[in-house]
């Protein structure tokens, strides 16, 4: 928050209040957005056909919610008109028919409140002739000092070296007076005579004027028309070094008085010589790339980036506090000053045809019929716009795709009525349309009943709802504002491909400038290993790896990478790695060259010395980077076979192994099957194994690879038939056991020797392999001592209690060790056709939603949620039926239900208990770390301590008889599938985190409900908490978030009890509604401790979840009410 | 009486004899037990040992297990030598025990075994090293006729290999002495035969061949004989 150090804001007391709103941040413009708006064309709150301050404050909402932070209004002087108010008649006054200088200031505080700044014109080169200075000057005596307000010459052949601006109007720079009996010096319309600044009461007038509008709070001035300030006799006159004298002493009445203010200098000059302006960090802030701009649409043009790369690599460095201002188009014609005269005549054919589209040296239209209304080229120029280096600037109506009039006179045609609604006069004004300031436009195309705010707005894929999104996305980034550019020169000419990087950050943005759809490779090799997330999608894409990245665009497309560090490569990515990277293993005889006791003995020394390489490097190396890899960061010191079997089942021979690895904290064993494959005999193997190459290996002349057995297709057939065939393989110490289920034949099918494998999946903790559409074969590559329940649950739920919602369990394998415990190492399933699983469902569902509201006008219906809720009901009926079933009596120990004892509540209430002991002190210990929205929330849980421990001890025993079962364990929307709306639940692993033994344990199957009621509310905030979302977006959708969550809840609770009604789970299901609170306030205080430890940002959404379990009212109340 | 005295008097001195020679007959008996321990022992040893240095991964390697499994006989190549040097021990208390009793033409004869034995395990290990050999050789063959396309490799290979393993056999066969001339001749007998039908069949098929070469060779001088 700035605090008022203006020695001035004494005197201006409406400075103090405005400026409290506005952020104190010297470098505010690098990071800016600005729209450029004329308050005569944006809104007529008075209907008087004209638009006004009033209108503009009406409308300051709708300029913030498009994304901008910056609003530039056009000169709102007194002043005859001639030149659309550049001619002003009195700097220090409001034209009557805008509003007062007490509207400005409403203005300016309206703007700041909601985060805008303001800048505006300081037209300082010349007045209009009606201004009293210039009235004042004409009839002083010549040598006066009025007189020498303006440049004065009795011939008009002074100064014959300078260019003439406006062709179309003017024939000379002078023009005689015949008041004065003299030529006056106007560099633009005669009526616009220049300021003499050789004459240093004209500089102190400016300046006087210039603080005048400070003091009101302007953020900021354009200095128009800044290079033309001095003329000086045998030279152009523009860019002379006493226009900067004059511009460093205006600079340096800002900085000595004011904070957070801007000048943007207005110098239309090749970048070499607007660099000057910027002088050395003490003449203006900021200046327009003017070159830059033609050079756009002329790659668009041509289709091809040369131009824009070329003018890019001419503009010199600027000042570290200085920032270049872009823009696509402007009040004032498409400028082609900046071009080459064939250059410009191929613009001319290009955009111009009609020759009325043509004034002085530019074209007078706005973007999108320069673009024909294509609405790809639209967005894509906008998109180049928004990712070149500087700030942007964006034109009032081009964010709608407003079109031009090119019949109305001067620059005019770009200056029509804003267009609000298909309403009268475009629901710009309620005047009679012929009082207009300048007529609507009415076409077909562009009309305001066809291009209007209000439509686009209701159409979420509308160019402006679009423009929302980009700057939104932009907002994200200070690479935009502040990044270095480096152009990528990829050998596709039609594709425009530059990184922005600032700091850590990189951002790669591809252009297509080709009006047909074209691949590109990047060479984005000093970003190896980061994966690019497409920014308005936020999709990660796979990672930059050895080869050229190679992407299609369509045509006209473009895409914005961040290229990120901290996101996980998309999970369906499989790394294909050139195997040469591989470090090379000698292997003299196969397999067993790996072992010392079966090699001939003058190779033993060398088996060792294999086998020591093996398990000290190629290993460590290899099992390092793979996903599966639980401590990860944690180097390896070794990986040793602890166990192993050469299996032979038929020809082909694998090395199953299980590792011990050991680390610096500990060691863990992972089960890791080997092949290998020679690349003369074998060449499609060799291929097929090359993306889990271990190492690559050489056999006398043959080289080949040793991979990981899972790639080999051959494998995992045979596990399968292994386990079809219940077989047993003995290995150096225990054995493996191959194990059936009764569904096996079922589900394998006649021939499971010949399904056709997909590419296996490494996932976090498991492998995945798919055998045609039939059999899923997971492979666990961490393993612990004991069998995974996820086998065990499975197979009851297949064989005993046959639960149809689950995955069919058809087999596994286990490891029996010497002393007979048994370790689950595969696990082959049924595969389940299924639509992907509940969260992303949920997600996705609840980001359309809320996308669809945020862009609709009227409010949401009643019913808003119904088809979604109908399957949470579904969710519900599943959830009980999965606990009956579970429930089920079959004599088998493991499973059979117990009757829930009074010590069993007591246990789970002393876990809670401590559970929130160590949450408190967890919390206590980073309180201060947090973010600050959480602080509070913190703070209250912290001193609702006493609160906490009652409703843990509030919970009571049920009344009626309740069961203690074998339960999912880790139940949340994550493990369930969507399949034509119903679900199939899954992954019985129960909380990775804790031992087996406790995994298998009975608890109250209440505990899954809980989990899944947490789940919702995680779900909630993270479609409420996207960063795509804005902070006004978020608060729009948060009751709609909060009505889901609720209404899910509800729905979720009443099916789960209508299905166990009578099932004998528990006596009635209101009696153990403080059983499923527990186990909620246990679920939240684990998601605490996590956040605490993982992701501080997220920690407000278990903290808002344990604050309301508790019956407090977090700090922003949207948490789901409490059952 | 003195007639039964005459008459008892060779029962006596049987007595007496077998009086003297019990103790030496459990002094036998005792070195033939230690003898059977210490073979046992010895046995252990070696197969331990070879097995240490992986002879049995050698002899396996060689095919020499595969042929004694396929043979009937259970054990493997190790278990041969643990087995020779069972009997040698045993054989050697045996030599002991009956030297002990005096009875020495039995412990000749025990003795001619004794030195067959470690002849046999010489025999072995020749056959043991020689067939690896003959494999790494027909592999090497094998590998390298492949390699510039030679479209009969395996035969070759094979070829190869078997040649040397009749050259370890019969070198085996001679370290054991049996045989001896007759061996050597028919082999002999068997390599002319051998030479000779490569010979002819060289001879028979590079026929033409050689008919064209003399042709080339002959004419021109009857030619520079005519001019």
């Amino acid at each position: 928050m700035d605090k008022p150090v203006n020695p001035h804001a004494e005197k201006a007391p409406p400075q103090r209040a405005i400026d409290q709103y506005a952020p104190d941040d010297a470098l505010w413009y690098k990071d800016a957005v600005v729209y450029q708006l004329h308050i005569k064309a944006f809104f007529d709150s008075n209907g008087d056909g004209m638009g006004d301050f009033p209108g503009l404050i009406e409308k300051l909402d709708y300029v913030r919610d498009l994304g901008v932070n910056t609003i530039w209004l056009l000169p709102f002087y007194p002043s005859p008109q001639k030149d659309d108010g550049y001619d002003v008649s009195d700097y220090h006054n409001v034209h009557p028919q805008y509003g007062t200088r007490n509207d400005v200031r409403t203005l300016v505080r309206e703007a700041h409140r909601r985060g805008l700044r303001v800048i505006t014109e300081l037209v300082i080169n010349h007045t209009s002739d009606q201004h009293p200075w210039f009235q004042a000057a004409r009839r002083a005596p010549p040598g006066s000092s009025k007189r020498d307000f303006y440049v004065w010459s009795d011939t008009d052949t002074k100064y014959d070296q300078t260019r003439i601006i406006f062709t179309d109007t003017e024939t000379s720079n002078w023009t005689w007076d015949p008041v004065a009996k003299a030529f006056y010096w106007h560099r633009f319309f005669s009526h616009q005579p220049d300021l003499n600044f050789d004459n240093p009461k004209v500089l102190k007038a400016v300046i006087r004027v210039m603080r005048f509008w400070f003091d009101m709070g302007v953020d900021g001035f354009r200095l128009d028309a800044i290079p033309y300030l001095i003329e000086r006799d045998g030279t152009t006159n523009e860019n002379l070094p006493e226009t900067h004298a004059v511009i460093r002493q205006i600079r340096a009445q800002v900085d000595a008085h004011y904070q957070n203010r801007l000048l943007l200098a207005e110098a239309n000059q090749w970048p070499e010589d607007v660099r000057e302006y910027f002088g050395d960090g003490d003449e203006c802030h900021m200046a327009y790339h003017f070159p830059l701009m033609p050079r756009i649409y002329m790659a668009i043009a041509q289709e091809d980036r040369h131009p824009v790369v070329e003018i890019m690599q001419q503009t010199p460095e600027i000042p570290e506090n200085a920032q270049w201002a872009i823009f696509l188009r402007n009040h004032d014609e498409l400028t082609l000053e900046m071009v080459t005269s064939k250059e410009r005549d191929y613009m001319y054919r290009m955009y111009a045809a009609d020759p009325r589209a043509r004034i002085n040296l530019g074209i007078r239209r706005r973007l999108a019929p320069l673009m024909e209304n294509d609405l790809e080229r639209i967005k894509l120029m906008n998109s180049l716009l928004l990712s070149m280096p500087g700030s942007p600037i964006i034109y009032y109506g081009d964010e709608i795709g407003m079109g031009d009039n090119i019949f109305l006179g001067d620059r005019n045609g770009v200056r029509t009525p804003m267009q609000w609604s298909p309403d009268r006069n475009a629901g710009f004004s309620r005047a009679d349309p012929q009082r207009l300031f300048l007529p609507p436009i009415m076409d077909a195309i562009y009309g305001y009943e066809a291009v209007n705010v209000e439509a686009q707005a209701r159409d979420p894929s509308s160019l402006l709802n679009w423009m929302r999104r980009m700057l939104a996305v932009r907002k994200g980034s200070k690479a935009f504002g502040r990044g270095r550019l480096s152009f990528l020169s990829p050998g596709n000419r039609k594709i425009l491909a530059y990184l922005r990087e600032y700091g850590d950050e990189a951002i790669l943005c591809v252009a297509n400038l080709g009006r047909s759809a074209q691949p590109v490779e990047l060479d984005l090799a000093r970003h190896r290993g980061r994966v690019p997330v497409e920014m308005m999608g936020r999709t990660a894409f796979p990672p930059i790896g050895e080869l050229p990245y190679l992407l299609t665009l369509p045509a006209c497309g473009f895409y914005w990478f961040r290229l990120a560090t901290d996101i996980e490569v998309p999970s369906w990515h499989a790394e294909l790695l050139a195997s040469e990277e591989r470090p090379v293993l000698v292997l003299f005889d196969g397999w067993t060259s790996f072992f010392r006791d079966r090699v001939v003995p003058w190779r033993m020394r060398m088996a060792e010395k294999l086998r020591a390489q093996f398990e000290t490097d190629t290993l460590p190396r290899f099992i390092a980077s793979q996903r599966w890899y639980a401590a990860k960061g944690d180097p390896i010191k070794r990986a040793a076979l602890n166990d192993w079997v050469l299996w032979q089942p038929d020809r082909s021979s694998w090395l199953i192994t299980l590792l011990q690895v050991e680390t610096a904290s500990g060691q863990d064993a992972y089960f890791l099957p080997m092949a290998l494959a020679f690349g003369d005999s074998d060449d499609e193997q060799v291929r097929a194994l090359a993306p889990a190459t271990l190492a690559r290996v050489r056999q006398q002349s043959q080289v080949g690879v040793l991979a990981d057995a899972f790639a080999d297709e051959a494998f995992c057939r045979a596990l399968v038939a292994a386990i079809g065939a219940g077989r047993e393989v003995k290995c150096a110490q225990g054995r493996l056991r191959f194990t059936p289920t009764t569904a096996y034949a079922g589900l394998a099918g006649d021939v499971p020797g010949k399904l056709p494998m997909a590419r296996p999946k490494f996932q976090s903790s498991n492998t995945v392999v798919m055998l045609g559409e039939r059999l899923f074969l997971k492979g666990y590559r961490r393993v612990r001592i004991g069998v995974n329940p996820e086998f065990e649950v499975g197979r009851f739920l297949t064989e005993v209690a046959h639960f149809a919602n689950c995955v069919p369990v058809a087999g596994a394998i286990e490891y029996v060790a010497a002393d007979g415990t048994a370790t689950s190492l595969a696990l082959l399933q049924g595969q389940v056709a299924n639509q992907g699983d509940g969260w992303s469902y949920t997600l996705d569902y609840l980001e359309r939603t809320f996308d669809t509201q945020l862009a609709a006008a009227t409010a949401a219906p009643a019913d808003l949620h119904g088809a979604y809720l109908s399957l949470v009901h579904t969710l519900g009926t599943r959830t009980a039926e999965l606990h009956k079933a579970l429930a089920l009596r079959s004599g088998d120990a493991a499973f059979d239900p117990e009757p829930l004892q009074a010590g069993d509540l007591a246990g789970w209430k002393q876990r809670v208990h401590q559970d929130a002991l160590a949450t408190f002190a967890l919390l206590e210990q980073q309180q201060a770390k947090l973010p600050p929205q959480a602080q509070a929330n913190a703070r209250a849980l912290l001193d609702a301590r006493q609160q906490l421990f009652d409703r843990i001890e509030a919970c009571g025993m049920p009344a009626g008889a309740c069961l203690k079962t074998r339960y999912h364990g880790d139940y949340h929307l994550g493990q369930v599938l969507v399949s034509s709306n119903d679900f199939i639940i899954i992954d019985f692993e129960g909380e990775p985190a804790r031992p087996l033994a406790e995994r298998r344990m009975k608890h109250s199957p209440l505990r899954d409900v809980a989990g899944m009621l947490r789940s919702f509310d995680y779900a909630r905030w993270s479609a409420v908490l996207r960063d795509t979302y804005t902070q006004a977006d978020r608060d729009r959708i948060a009751p709609l978030a909060q009505g889901w969550v609720r209404e899910a809840r509800e729905i979720y609770l009443r099916a789960y009890d209508e299905t166990t009604r009578g099932s004998g789970l528990f006596a009635s299901f209101g009696e153990v509604r403080g059983l499923i609170a527990l186990f909620e306030l246990e679920k939240a205080l684990y998601e605490l401790r996590y956040e605490l430890g993982n992701r501080p940002t997220w920690i407000n959404v278990p903290l808002q979840g344990v604050l309301t379990l508790c019956g407090i009212t977090p700090e922003t109340r949207t948490g789901g009410a409490a059952p | 009486m003195e007639k039964v005295d005459i008459m008892l008097e060779p029962v006596r001195t049987f007595l007496i004899q077998i009086a003297a020679f019990l103790p030496k007959f459990a002094l036998a008996i005792g070195v033939l037990i230690v003898g059977w321990l210490l073979a046992k022992f010895a046995r252990f040893a070696i197969v331990k040992a070879l097995r240490a240095v992986n002879f049995n991964v050698l002899t396996e390697r060689a095919g020499l297990d595969g042929f004694l499994s396929q043979g009937g006989i259970e054990t493997d190549t190790t278990g041969i030598f643990g087995l020779l040097v069972y009997w040698l021990v045993i054989l050697a208390a045996l030599i002991i025990g009956f030297n002990g009793m005096g009875l020495t033409y039995v412990p000749s004869l025990l003795g001619e075994v004794v030195r067959f034995v470690p002849k046999l395990a010489v025999a072995l290990l020749i056959l043991a090293f020689g067939a690896y050999f003959a494999r790494f050789i027909g592999n090497a063959v094998l590998a390298y006729c492949r390699n510039i396309n030679i479209q009969d490799a395996d035969v070759l290979g094979k070829l190869s290999q078997y040649a040397i393993m009749t050259f370890v056999v019969l070198i085996a066969l001679d370290q054991v002495n049996v045989g001896g001339d007759i061996v050597r001749e028919s082999f002999l007998i068997f390599l002319a035969g051998v030479v000779f039908a490569l010979a002819l069949a060289f001879g028979l098929g590079g026929k033409d061949a050689a008919a064209e070469l003399i042709d080339r060779w002959w004419p021109r001088e009857k030619k520079d004989d005519d001019s």
